[in-house]
């Protein structure tokens, strides 16, 4: 996820002063994402450079100092927008190291260590719904679907819990 | 609290195969719980289900619903047991096809005797489907029959509703649906047992997930239900320092 394109997406729709970029970035993931208002600023210092934004007026104080979108700064949002986001998959997680620790450490034994993970996944999925929940409650369908998608992706990491606890997978490992 | 359903060292032995059979199972149930029984096909969730309900006997241990042995129980007590204290929700529905909505959801108040018409109407009523009591299964959408059936199973007002896959046959949006209106009878106080595959349903309703693995129960989880602040639970994250 990129910051850079986040503030050049919001900048299109009207100019915008530092403060407003960092209050409606925020908004808009719904408080997934906090930004403080230095790496805002950087941000647009950085965008001004490249000469994807302008500022709007007299340079001064730059808490009241506006942004908007200059062409260049539009083409690249459009580039970036029709881009699909490829790349090597991103393992954030510590689960995946300690899973091959554990295999070396534990001697093979992983069903406590999959057995706490499960349940954790488990209560991430209750989480998740309540969070769905009162998104649509709130009338942003746009942060639910964020949310479906982290649902969906611990629906997996749960079938992997349960794949590697299975007899089925043991036995492919013993041959 | 009281427990509803209490399962002592059950085991249930199948001949020929060893698909959906038991092993000392042991758990209990408190009135008022929704708990979600997950685990692979073939593991023994349906089953459990089954002998909760008095559809089949155990091999050997004990059941108890309601303070009810089940065991005690004769053919005929056993079908007055199911008829009185169970409500169970199928994956496929079995709605009778040549009876209407509303003569379907009558059927167990019937066998009851007395007159539950009224009753059976405000159930579809608070099911939202009460347009549909004078049509036939087969002119119904598949949420639809599975809220028939749904009002079918609290006709007489059960002190436990079973639900064995009841989403399974369903499209996404008429399952979460299905799933809502379970979640709506829990907090008006209902028990509710669900069997499931979907762990993303079944986290939404029940606080508690019982995993089953070859007819034995390896975990017992009980969930918490905390407002937590987005950034608890999702942190989308930059991994760029923009040049």
């Amino acid at each position: 996820m990129s910051l850079k394109y986040g503030v050049l997406g919001l900048l299109k729709g009207e100019p915008l002063h530092g403060y407003e970029v960092k209050n409606r970035f925020e908004a808009m993931l719904g408080g997934t994402w906090e930004v403080n208002i230095g790496q805002i600023y950087t941000t647009l210092q950085r965008l001004e450079r490249d000469g994807l934004v302008k500022p709007v007026g007299q340079r001064g104080d730059r808490r009241k100092l506006q942004y908007e979108l200059s062409d260049a700064g539009q083409k690249a949002l459009d580039q970036w927008l029709a881009q699909p986001d490829s790349g090597p998959q991103q393992l954030h997680e510590d689960i995946y190291v300690k899973l091959l620790l554990a295999t070396r450490i534990a001697n093979g034994d992983l069903q406590p260590m999959l057995a706490r993970q499960k349940r954790t996944y488990l209560q991430r999925l209750r989480d998740l719904n309540r969070l769905e929940e009162r998104a649509r409650h709130d009338g942003r369908i746009d942060l639910a679907r964020l949310v479906r998608g982290a649902l969906l992706h611990t629906e997996a990491d749960l079938k992997w819990m349960d794949e590697l606890s299975s007899e089925r997978f043991g036995a492919e490992e013993a041959e | 609290m009281i427990d509803l359903v209490r399962l002592t060292d059950v085991n249930k032995v199948y001949q020929g195969g060893i698909t959906g059979a038991l092993n000392g199972v042991s758990i209990s149930v408190e009135k008022g719980e929704f708990a979600a029984i997950m685990g692979p096909s073939g593991s023994g969730k349906s089953t459990m289900l089954n002998l909760i309900a008095g559809l089949d006997r155990p091999t050997s241990g004990t059941i108890t619903v309601g303070g009810t042995d089940l065991a005690k129980l004769s053919e005929g007590g056993l079908a007055r047991f199911r008829r009185d204290t169970i409500g169970f929700v199928f994956q496929f529905f079995y709605l009778l096809s040549n009876l209407t909505a509303l003569e379907n959801v009558l059927i167990p108040a019937q066998l009851k005797g007395g007159d539950a018409k009224a009753h059976a109407r405000d159930l579809l009523d608070k099911l939202g489907i009460k347009e549909v009591a004078d049509k036939y299964p087969a002119r119904l959408s598949g949420g639809q029959q599975q809220r028939v059936a749904i009002a079918r199973a609290l006709i007489n007002n059960p002190m436990l509703l079973l639900a064995d896959e009841p989403t399974g046959a369903l499209d996404t949006h008429s399952g979460d649906q299905v799933m809502e209106l379970l979640g709506g009878l829990h907090r008006d106080g209902q028990t509710i047992l669900l069997v499931t595959h979907d762990a993303k349903l079944a986290t939404r309703n029940a606080a508690r997930v019982l995993s089953v693995v070859d007819g034995r129960i390896v975990d017992d989880a009980r969930l918490e239900s905390p407002e937590r602040a987005a950034s608890e639970v999702i942190r989308v994250r930059s991994e760029e320092t923009s040049r």
